[in-house]
């Protein structure tokens, strides 16, 4: 039960996250994944089908930078639209979080 | 579990993806490792982390299917739609897999049936009038005609039943994408 509703939480949360994760700074995948492994408990292995998805969305956008060793790395960046979409569910999450803790709150 | 080993069962899990989209994914994978190696985590330990390869390639598989049949609905990308969820492989499809085939099959004699008397409609309203003699040619025109409406009827039917089956199905299989299903799906669309 705990878990069932765990997964159903980070559902929900999970495009979100990566959102404010990019919005104060561009990162490369597996910064975006160990965050979010770290915090949240996702699968490190999620988080690229989701990154390529928000890209077909067109919420991020990508570029390579060069590194010491080793290929290239890409990073994602918020587009115009992904910092949009972040303003708009970081509104609609505070809001919601604040109705649910007053109920939580009132519960005991 | 190494790296090597990961990514043989990831790519292999891959086969049937369009070249392009599975070395950029492979590619993903592979970066991480590097990153995990630099970070100081073992092969192993990046490899836990990261999930079952053969589950994870075939969730992809399986959404890439769908997704194909979304952008376009034609026969080969129903088919494709088809093939990716029976690929995700759980048990309770297999369970509904003779229940489908019937229902495959009754739609597949619909669209014979309806192809056939859309012929025998054409060739009743061309070639009925030197034929049939006695009968008055208005009667046998409109005959044909009948016939070749009543069989667009059905195959307009058919084709949208068919529809309906394979997006049912899609949804279906859209539920057994365990692994990442929050991660393909729109924030906006789920429940």
């Amino acid at each position: 039960m705990v878990e069932a509703v765990q997964v159903q939480l980070k559902k929900g949360v999970l495009e979100l996250c990566v959102l404010a994760l990019l919005s104060s700074a561009d990162a490369y995948g597996y910064e975006i994944a160990s965050r979010l492994a770290k915090g949240i408990g996702m699968g490190e292995g999620t988080v690229y089908p989701l990154m390529r998805r928000m890209q077909a969305d067109g919420l991020v956008e990508t570029y390579l930078v060069e590194s010491s060793a080793g290929p290239p790395r890409k990073y994602y960046k918020l587009t115009a639209a992904g910092r949009a979409s972040f303003t708009a569910q970081k509104a609609e999450w505070s809001q919601f979080s604040l109705a649910v803790n007053e109920i939580l709150g009132g519960s005991q | 579990m190494n790296r090597q080993t990961f990514m043989n069962r990831f790519r292999n899990g891959l086969a049937g993806l369009a070249p392009k989209a599975a070395d950029e994914l492979a590619a993903d994978y592979e970066a991480h490792f590097a990153d995990g190696a630099a970070a100081g985590r073992s092969e192993t330990e990046v490899a836990d982390a990261l999930g079952d390869p053969d589950r994870l390639a075939r969730e992809l598989r399986a959404e890439t299917g769908l997704k194909r049949w979304e952008a376009e609905r034609n026969p080969s990308a129903a088919f494709s739609a088809v093939i990716a969820v029976l690929g995700l492989g759980a048990i309770d499809i297999l369970v509904l897999l003779p229940i489908l085939l019937g229902i495959a099959g009754a739609l597949f004699g619909f669209l014979i049936t309806a192809l056939a008397c859309l012929a025998a409609g054409a060739v009743l309203l061309v070639a009925g009038p030197f034929w049939v003699i006695g009968a008055p040619t208005a009667a046998i025109v409109l005959a044909g005609l009948g016939l070749m409406f009543a069989a667009s009827c059905v195959g307009l039917v058919t084709a949208i039943v068919s529809i309906g089956f394979v997006n049912a199905l899609v949804w279906y299989g859209r539920l057994h994408l365990t692994l990442l299903k929050p991660a393909l799906e729109p924030q906006g669309s789920a429940t």
